[in-house]
């Protein structure tokens, strides 16, 4: 891993999100060990590691979903001790209710953020979220109508229309084609350069990672914990483009490999890592 | 859900209810679907036609051709066709004495049952203190209700809506109960996102979740209830369709009894079809 990349404890801001000493189990079985982690607001944070390393739970953990066997996580200082509107989460399908229309299912994150405003007052606001995703034409659909990537589309408005500071992405585009998948990190980005949000995005994706954040946090698997932060040295706003470049290539295959030692070192270590990968 | 979403996780089916979702066709939304018998009656291919056929023309002929001792019993399809015709006016009244049983209590069955249902899924210490009374009360058929729900309540009415009442509530509540329980997590977790409250949350989100289970347990329920209607009927109505087949037996007046029962066949089938019609409504979410 090539020094200069790596983060320094130093570099941090203002902390809006602080992650001290986490634990999770369960059913007895560690998922999380001594994770710590620190959010500055308005930062792009990639969560990256392989299945089952605990990315998800971790993203649960901040929303508020699930509660740490041991540690505290900690939004501009106060503990987090259930959801709220201060964390929005983009889950990676079914974040929209399939009974009510796109424009009904923002209206309801409206109602819940915006609850001195009218029915009136809604219906309008909640067409313009979907405009700023694209989906203005499709306010009248149901999500069963929609395709995967325009569901997401609105599962980000309705992300939006809460109000969020911070925004929690669990693999969003995990199920997507390429070129969706492609479209919506622009939207993401886009949404992300207006009123800055602190955003907290799970991906397995090296390239997708490094396209979209400020800085990756890689994590490895049984039990899950941060193995290495890298701050990402492109200039904003990125181009496609970059995925060529040599520095690119060069980062993109130092994690890579950086990943593939670690597995390769704990495999020698513990013969039965190997296995257990195996059966599950 | 401990007590009552162990039990299962998918809607509760009978044979009848299989049988009304087999053949049926998928319309869409958009564009209304052409009339025709075929759909009508759920005929798909000629093998539905050729049975009904053959069964009417086998009835025609054990009715007409042979001579056997019992062969009043059974009235010809024709004369059993032209008695029904007759009988029309009666037997439409005697729908409507029965169904000003039936709807009342359908209403309010289902109305607690999924209300009720839908709370004591939701929340784990209610259902820790219904689902022992539930286990015990739910599975007492409810046709050994009638005597006591006759001698007990003031009108014969009562006692009938009474054991319908009873005969649609348990697998409604049961349905609902279980559906609520075994609510999907990822429902719960965008609620919880929402910060939807306690009322907010069953009635946007569990409750249309749960709309495949409660109508699975309408449909039971529904079943079960012309079951007790006409069973009560047979007891001591003045009215109604159960109380015309009951008359007709009483003066030996077969080809009307028969019509009478075959009448009430079609009330129930146009019944469960109008139930099958509002669940597809009901339900365009589904996939």
């Amino acid at each position: 891993m090539s020094a200069a990349f790596v983060k320094s404890a130093t570099s941090q801001d203002r902390p809006g999100l602080e992650v001290q000493e986490l634990q999770f189990a369960y059913n007895g079985a560690p998922v999380l060990v001594d994770i710590n982690l620190k959010v500055s607001e308005g930062e792009f944070v990639c969560l990256l590691g392989p299945s089952g390393c605990g990315k998800s739970t971790l993203l649960r953990l901040l929303a508020g979903l699930d509660l740490p066997a041991a540690g505290a996580i900690l939004w501009q200082g106060s503990a987090i001790h259930g959801p709220s509107h201060e964390r929005g989460v983009v889950f990676q399908n079914y974040s929209l209710f399939p009974w009510l229309t796109l424009a009904e299912n923002i209206e309801l994150a409206l109602s819940k953020s915006h609850p001195q405003h009218d029915k009136h007052w809604r219906r309008n606001h909640a067409q313009d979220y979907l405009a700023r995703v694209g989906l203005a034409e499709s306010a009248g659909q149901y999500p069963s109508m929609l395709s995967g990537g325009m569901q997401q589309r609105g599962a980000i408005a309705r992300a939006l229309a809460l109000g969020s500071p911070v925004l929690l992405m669990d693999e969003p585009f995990g199920a997507l084609d390429p070129v969706n998948r492609a479209k919506l990190q622009d939207v993401v980005l886009h949404v992300w350069a207006g009123p800055r949000k602190t955003v907290i995005f799970v991906t397995h994706d090296v390239e997708e990672a490094l396209y979209l954040a400020d800085r990756v946090v890689m994590m490895s698997a049984s039990p899950g914990r941060v193995i290495q932060e890298i701050i990402v040295p492109f200039e904003r706003p990125r181009s496609r483009r970059l995925f060529k470049s040599r520095e690119f290539v060069s980062l993109r295959e130092c994690i890579e490999e950086y990943f593939r030692e670690d597995i390769l070192q704990r495999i020698e270590a513990d013969p039965e890592f190997g296995a257990c990968r195996e059966v599950n | 859900m401990a007590a009552f979403g162990n039990q299962s996780t998918s809607p509760v089916t009978t044979p009848l209810d299989a049988a009304a979702q087999l053949p049926t066709t998928n319309s869409t939304r958009s564009r209304p679907p052409e009339f025709s018998w075929s759909k009508v009656l759920q005929i798909k291919g000629k093998e539905g036609i050729l049975f009904l056929v053959g069964i009417i023309s086998l009835w025609q002929f054990v009715s007409t051709a042979i001579h056997f001792s019992g062969k009043y019993l059974f009235p010809s399809p024709v004369l059993t066709a032209r008695i029904l015709w007759v009988s029309l006016p009666e037997l439409l009244l005697g729908t409507g004495y029965s169904f000003l049983i039936l709807l009342p209590s359908l209403a309010l069955a289902i109305s607690l049952g999924v209300v009720w249902g839908l709370v004591v899924g939701t929340t784990p210490a209610l259902n820790r203190m219904f689902s022992p009374f539930a286990r015990f009360a739910s599975p007492v058929p409810p046709t050994i209700y009638i005597p006591y729900a006759i001698a007990l309540l003031p009108t014969f009415r009562c006692a009938a809506g009474f054991v319908v009442f009873i005969g649609i509530f348990w697998p409604v509540f049961l349905n609902t109960a279980n559906g609520a329980g075994a609510l999907p997590q990822h429902y719960r977790d965008n609620a919880r996102i929402l910060g939807l409250a306690k009322t907010e949350y069953l009635r946007r989100v569990v409750f249309p979740a749960t709309l495949p289970h409660i109508f699975s347990g309408i449909s039971v329920g529904l079943v079960f209830a012309f079951i007790m209607l006409t069973v009560a009927e047979l007891f001591g109505a003045s009215n109604g369709l159960g109380r015309f087949v009951q008359l007709y037996a009483d003066y030996a007046d077969y080809p009307r009894m028969v019509a009478g029962i075959l009448y009430t066949g079609v009330v129930v089938w146009v019944s469960m079809e109008v139930l099958e019609r509002i669940k597809k409504r009901a339900l365009f979410w589904l996939k």
